[in-house]
Formats: structure tokens, C-alpha cells, sequence
């Protein structure tokens, strides 16, 4: 290869009558992966409020409420790592390719769920499921 | 050139020069990102910063630099005065050093280490591009037999001819002026250098505003400089501010920062070839030309 | 005579977007002396392994650092796995291999682009950022993120990659190849660039060994250390030569990076086509009892894992020796006689991550 000092002129003069590699951000947007870890969405109508990824979630963004029924999540203190996905007992919860909307206040970004536990009979297995949400028991089980 | 021109002639580079010196920013930051692969910012852009600093809080670290400051823009206002009324050009390169030192004496008034160091630096350029520009009044006189640059504009003939040497040692030392890589030592365009923001550390909003503003003056003082070069023709003069203007964005874009001994080692060797070299040959083909 | 003088040098600094702190003693422009002082961002991630479940720990060790982060996820899962025996199967060992190699040439250019932008070369700095945007698509087309790629797991990786995106992979690798070479040969020859790099900050081999230096800083002064040789993954299987320069200056270690991501290509050419099929994970059970060191190769240098359990769920005691840590001496020995325009282009040659050194 020739050794001449001035290599980066070439680049520069070739860049200025190219297409710049930028794009007007928010206009445009490049395009996502399907792999792309955007943002945690919830099926509501298939969760159980079984805890799990409230226990397990390594930053404790995700709060689910039992009695109240609703499933919450601090967006800004989830770091899309999708464990509480790996670890959801109904594939209820998913990752979607797409981040989540710039905000300008911190919020909890709330659903509420309508799972009713099935009166008399099921009343064992939401009592069950909750000790077993503990980390001791449910680590052995994976 | 009557007191009428003159007063005229002076108005219009106060209002005109900050207007076209901003427009030429624009450009040069749009070419610069395009050079970069970039989009760049709007044209405009250079403006919307100025008008945002000037509103920006005002905080002192020491208030005797503000007033230095305004030394500076004053001083580069009345330097570019004198040259677009056709003054005396060895006015108006002591009234520009006089507002450089202005600048390096409002950095040093702060006691930031950073902002020592760009001042010092900025001393440093000063010594490294006066010389030429002393040099060029030199080869005007030479060449034309008079400092007005009201008499020098006003030849028929192409100065560039005589003088090329003198031109392109301007354009050298126009890229310190501008403080473009590789000769942006004692502050720069970009954010990221060594100490910090260099000579314009210590200073905050409003002043940021004024020492671009006073920038913006002494770039078109700089340009009308090298006009002089192309006078009797102003389409070629135009077309040769573009080109040079092009070639300092392009060595912006394709240099590193170079050290302070290598800067001003090389433009005293450029000043001493070209433009002493100039002069000399000048002097001699002027001795033998004419009885 | 001079008048000695302290410059202040971070920990916020516009250069230097790392948090440390360097007092420079100068005289003119020449430092004298560096006085680094630490801990502005200890973090505590040591003593939050005996915190947390052991499999959870690896999303804190991916954060350990922002750039090197898929080999610290990497290296915490092989001690890990190491105390407890797992042989992870072959298709994970591969990939992990792959997502390293991936990672140290992405990090190398993010370098590359710092460098330039430390010496006032911006137009160099957007040259390299602009081409590793084609390998952070490939990273997340892969892994799911962009630096973070989260795809360590004891026992294997988390994420299969499928074989028609594996197959896809070379030709986009060809073209970034194709496309870094015009700016590679600029730091090689361009006269600016090797003013500022070239007999700056230069670190004898004797230096460099005595003091501890570890990856491209040690391998520019000379020294064929490469803990890639300890064939963890799949570099068993895979022809690794350690880089070498023998001038120990600043172009010397650029010089080093540079031809790393020219060897990551052809480490990939090895690695993509030979992944074979079969699981990606395996079920871990149990917890770790014992202790072990892990050594790997981050692009900054060796990275030394150690982690002790005692079949509990929460380790004993977690470790990392980062390859920051070890460069800072070499890099205190560099910045001596230096000039004040140098020390942020000196800083930059041992790639600092002080976030990684504090942890």
C-alpha cells in the first residue's frame, strides 16, 4: 500500500458527495431487529399475579399488587434484560423490538389485570403459589 | 472616499459582517458534518446559538475579563472599520493584535489553569500569524506604493499576480485565525480538547456570545484581507474566498491538533518562504523594472 | 526556570469521559508528575454478589462495564461453571466465542474513534463510530442489544442465533472489513496523526512487564501475551496469534488494535462457518461450592474472575481484577516528561474504563 499522508482528504471529499449516514432522528428511524430488547409488554388477560417477576426482577422495576390486581412496571428502572420473561410461569409477559417513549416525569406504567382467582376450590394454589414465588424453593425448580 | 462613504462603509460592515460571517458558519458546519458523513445542523444554526448564549445567566469568575472582552470586540469592530473605509492597513493589523491581546488578557484575569493555558496559547498564535500578517502590509506597500487600502482596492491591476506568495502565506495563517485543525491550540470549534475550552473557559453565556461575535468581525476583516488580492475583479475574488474557505474546512476535517512548537515553527518557516520570499523578489523585479 | 504548576484532569472532563482524577504537575507544557486519585463511582458489585442468587449475578457482571460487557457476563458464568463442574455444549461455546470476538472489535473501534477525537482528528472519530454502527446491527440482530447484549448464562448462552443469520453474517463483515481499511490506513500514514502518536508515551518492554501492564498496552511494548492462548471457549480450536509492536509508543498500541480487529475477522472467517447444531444451555442445579479464577481476554487486556461458594445460593466471595486496574501504573510511568497536549492521547492508550476498575 502507497504511504501518503494525506489518506483522509480522499475520505472526506468521498463523504461529502455521498449520502450522509445519518438520519434526522425522530423523522426517521432505523430500522429494529426482531431480537432488539425494546420494552417488557404484558399479556394481562393470561397473568395470575403469581409475583414471580416482581421477586425475581434483578432491579425491582416490576411491582405486581395482588389485592388491588394490577401489574406495574418503573420503565426508566428496567434494563431490558428479560429474566422476568424467561421466568414467567404463563408466557404472559413478552419483549417487544420497540423502546419505550422518551418521558419527562418518572411514572409507573400500570395495567391492571383481571385475573380473578377462582373462588372456594383454587384458594390452595395462589396460597401455594406464593411461597413458592420465594426465591429459595422456586431457584431449585428451574 | 468622502465622510459619507466612510460613515456608510463603516454601518454596513457592523451590521452586514456578524449576518454574512454567521451564514458562512452555517456553511462551514453543514460541509464540515458532510465531510463527516453527518447531516449536519441547519443553516441557521450558528445564530440560534448566538441569540441562546446571549440569554443565558451571567456569571463572573472574575469581572475585569468582562471588560477585556469587550476590548476585544471593539478593538477587531474598529479594526475592520478602518479596512472597509479604506484606511491604513498597518491600523488595522495593530488595532486586531490589540484586540487579540484584549482576549488573552480577559483569560488570564481568571485564575482557571485551563484558561491560563489558552491564553498562553493564544500568545503563541499571535506570534506565530502576525509576522505575515505584518509581512502582507509590507508587500502591499511594495507592490502599490501606498498602507490605504482605499488606494490598494482602487488599482486596476491583479495583485495576485505580484503577490502570491504573500496569499498564500495569508492562507496559512488564516487557518490559525480561524482556529481550524490543525492550528486550533488555544480553544476550539469542538468540544473535546485538553483544557477544556482553553482561552474561553472562564467565561459564561453573554461573553461566550460576544468573543463569537467579535470572532465573526475579524473572519470578514480576514476575508476582505485576502479580497484585496482579486480587487479589480470581484467574481474571481468571490470564487477564490470560496475555494480558500473550502480548503480550510477541508484541512479542519483532515488534520489532527498539532503541538505549539510545530505551529509556530512551520508558519514562521512559511511567513519567512513565501512571504519574505515574495517580498524580496518583489523588491528586486520593482528595483530593476522602474528608473 | 519554570514555575511548577497543578493541572486538574478530570474526573469531569470533556477528553476523558471517565471519572478519574489526575493531578498533573507541570512545568511549561511538560508534565512532571501524574497524581491519580480514585473512587468516584465505586459501585459495591463485589460485595452484591453475596447478595444475590448466583445466576442473577450475571446481569450485574454484564454492567460491570458498558463496552467490555458481554465478555464480563462471559468470564463470571465460566468460573462459575467451572466450580461446579458444567461442561456447557459445544453450539454455546462457539457462539460465546463468536460475541466476544465481536465485542473486542467493537470496542477497538469505539477506541479507534476516542483516539482520533483525543488529538483534535474529529472527522476520524465520526470515520470509525459511522463503521461500528455495522457491527453493533450485527451484535443486535444477534444478541438483542446494542453493547449490553445480555446474552451470558450459566450454563450456556440465553439466546440461540439462528443458522440462516450465522450464514448471513460474513458477507456484512466483509463489507465493514471493506470499509475500515481507507480509515485504518489513515492512523498507519496520515502525517498529523503520527506527529501526535508516534515516540509519544513510550513504555519499555522492561517497564511494561515490571509494572504489570496486560493486553494491546503490553503487547505494543513487545510482549506476546495473549490469554486468548489459554483456549477457554472455542479458541482451542480456532488459530489466535498474539499481536505484537515493539516500539511502545502511542502508535504502537493503536498499531496493536488496529491489526486485532483485522485478526477478529479472520477469527470470525474461523469461528461462523464451524457453529455447530445441538442446545445452546443446559439445566444448572445445585450451587457453587469451591472457588476458581477465570482468566480471559477482554479488548482492554486480562480480566481475572475469581468467585468462592460454599453451595449456598449466594456466592462467598466475587472477585474481578479488571484490565483498567492493571494499566494504571504502566500509564502513570507513561505520562512522565510528557507534553500537556499528549496526556489525554497517553490516557486513551491504555483504553481506561475506570467504572470497570472500581467496579
Amino acid at each position: 500500500m502507497t504511504k501518503h499522508p494525506l489518506k483522509m482528504t480522499k475520505v472526506a471529499l468521498e463523504n461529502l458527495f455521498q449520502k450522509p449516514a445519518t438520519v434526522p432522528y425522530p423523522a426517521v428511524r432505523k430500522p429494529v431487529y426482531a431480537a432488539t430488547r425494546g420494552r417488557i409488554a404484558i399479556e394481562e388477560a393470561k397473568c395470575i399475579l403469581c409475583l414471580i417477576c416482581d421477586k425475581k426482577c434483578p432491579t425491582g422495576a416490576i411491582k405486581v399488587d395482588r389485592p388491588g390486581k394490577t401489574w406495574a412496571i418503573d420503565r426508566l428502572l428496567c434494563i431490558q434484560c428479560g429474566y422476568c420473561v424467561e421466568v414467567c410461569p404463563k408466557k404472559c409477559l413478552g419483549m417487544e423490538n420497540l423502546y419505550s417513549p422518551p418521558v419527562s416525569a418518572k411514572a409507573m406504567d400500570v395495567v391492571n389485570v383481571p385475573f380473578t382467582p377462582p373462588p372456594p376450590k383454587p384458594k390452595p394454589p395462589p396460597a401455594s403459589a406464593t411461597p413458592a414465588a420465594t426465591p429459595a424453593p422456586e431457584a431449585g425448580k428451574e | 472616499m468622502n465622510l459619507t462613504h466612510a460613515i456608510l462603509a463603516a454601518l454596513l460592515y457592523i451590521v452586514a459582517a456578524p449576518v454574512l460571517a454567521g451564514l458562512l458558519a452555517g456553511v462551514d458546519r453543514i460541509i464540515s458534518a458532510r465531510m463527516q458523513a453527518r447531516i449536519g445542523p441547519p443553516l441557521l444554526q450558528p445564530f440560534y446559538d448566538l441569540f441562546k448564549l446571549f440569554q443565558k445567566e451571567r456569571i463572573a469568575v472574575n469581572k475585569t475579563g468582562h471588560f477585556f472582552l469587550l476590548g476585544y470586540l471593539l478593538f477587531t469592530i474598529i479594526a475592520g472599520v478602518e479596512f472597509f473605509i479604506g484606511g491604513d492597513l498597518l491600523i488595522v493589523i495593530f488595532a486586531l493584535a490589540l484586540g487579540s491581546v484584549f482576549f488573552v488578557l480577559g483569560a488570564f484575569a481568571a485564575g482557571s489553569p485551563y484558561s491560563h493555558i489558552g491564553a498562553e496559547r493564544e500568545l503563541i498564535q499571535l506570534m506565530a500569524s502576525e509576522p505575515m500578517l505584518i509581512l502582507s502590509a509590507m508587500g502591499f506597500y511594495v507592490a502599490t506604493g501606498s498602507f490605504q487600502v482605499h488606494d490598494i482596492w482602487s488599482r486596476p491591476d491583479l495583485l495576485i499576480v505580484i503577490l502570491p506568495g504573500m496569499f498564500a502565506g495569508l492562507v496559512y495563517v488564516l487557518t490559525i485565525k480561524l482556529r481550524k485543525s490543525p492550528f486550533d491550540l488555544a480553544t476550539s470549534h469542538h468540544a473535546h480538547q485538553e483544557i477544556v475550552k482553553g482561552i474561553t473557559t472562564e467565561f459564561s453565556g453573554p461573553y461566550l456570545a460576544v468573543i463569537e461575535l467579535a470572532h465573526w468581525y475579524e473572519t470578514i476583516l480576514l476575508l476582505g484581507f485576502l479580497y484585496l488580492f482579486f480587487a479589480p475583479w470581484p467574481w474571481l475574488a468571490v470564487l477564490a474566498l470560496a475555494a480558500v474557505y473550502f480548503l480550510e474546512i477541508l484541512a479542519d476535517n483532515t488534520n489532527a491538533r498539532l503541538y505549539w512548537q510545530w505551529v509556530l515553527r512551520s508558519s514562521w518557516i512559511f511567513t519567512a518562504v513565501a512571504g519574505a520570499g515574495n517580498l524580496v523578489v518583489l523588491y528586486y523585479l520593482s528595483r530593476g523594472g522602474t528608473p | 526556570m519554570a514555575n511548577r504548576t497543578v493541572i486538574p484532569f478530570g474526573p469531569q472532563h470533556p477528553v476523558l469521559p471517565e471519572p478519574i482524577h489526575l493531578d498533573l504537575v507541570i512545568e511549561d507544557e511538560h508534565v512532571v508528575e501524574a497524581i491519580p486519585s480514585f473512587g468516584f463511582i465505586h459501585r459495591g458489585l463485589e460485595k452484591l454478589a453475596e447478595k444475590r442468587d448466583f445466576t442473577e449475578f450475571t446481569f450485574v457482571a454484564e454492567r460491570i462495564c458498558g463496552i467490555c460487557s458481554y465478555i464480563h457476563g462471559m468470564g463470571y458464568c465460566q468460573a462459575i461453571e467451572s466450580v461446579m463442574g458444567l461442561e456447557i455444549p459445544e453450539r454455546a461455546k462457539w457462539l460465546r466465542t463468536m460475541w466476544a470476538e465481536l465485542s473486542r472489535m467493537h470496542s477497538h473501534m469505539m477506541w479507534l474513534g476516542l483516539l482520533g477525537d483525543a488529538f483534535g482528528f474529529e472527522n476520524l472519530f465520526m470515520a470509525f463510530w459511522r463503521v461500528r454502527e455495522g457491527l453493533l446491527d450485527i451484535i443486535e440482530e444477534t444478541s438483542g442489544g446494542r453493547v449490553i447484549f445480555g446474552a451470558a448464562k450459566v450454563g450456556g448462552i440465553r439466546r440461540d442465533v439462528p443458522d440462516d443469520l450465522l450464514a448471513r453474517i460474513p458477507a456484512q463483515l466483509a463489507k465493514i472489513e471493506a470499509e475500515m481499511r481507507p480509515i485504518t490506513d489513515v492512523f498507519r500514514d496520515d502525517f498529523s496523526v503520527r506527529q501526535r502518536l508516534c515516540g509519544v508515551g513510550v513504555l519499555s518492554q522492561k517497564d511494561a512487564y515490571d509494572l504489570g501492564a496486560v493486553g494491546p498496552v503490553l503487547r505494543g511494548s513487545g510482549v506476546a501475551v495473549d490469554t486468548r492462548l489459554e483456549g477457554y471457549a472455542a479458541y482451542d480450536r480456532v488459530q489466535v496469534e498474539p499481536i505484537v509492536e515493539s516500539d511502545g509508543d502511542c502508535w504502537a498500541r493503536a498499531m496493536v488494535r488496529i491489526r486485532e480487529v483485522y485478526q477478529s475477522f479472520e477469527i470470525l472467517k474461523q469461528v461462523l462457518p464451524n457453529v455447530p447444531a445441538g442446545p445452546v444451555d443446559m439445566k444448572v442445579t445445585g450451587a457453587p461450592n469451591g472457588e476458581f479464577f477465570a482468566r480471559l481476554e477482554q479488548p482492554r487486556g486480562e480480566v481475572i474472575y475469581y468467585v468462592k461458594g460454599s453451595g449456598k445460593k449466594q456466592l462467598d466471595r466475587f472477585r474481578v481484577r479488571t484490565p483498567t486496574f492493571a494499566n494504571i501504573p504502566p500509564l502513570l510511568k507513561m505520562l512522565q516528561g510528557c507534553q500537556l497536549a499528549d496526556v489525554p492521547v497517553i490516557v486513551l492508550t491504555i483504553d481506561p474504563c475506570i467504572s470497570c476498575a472500581e467496579r
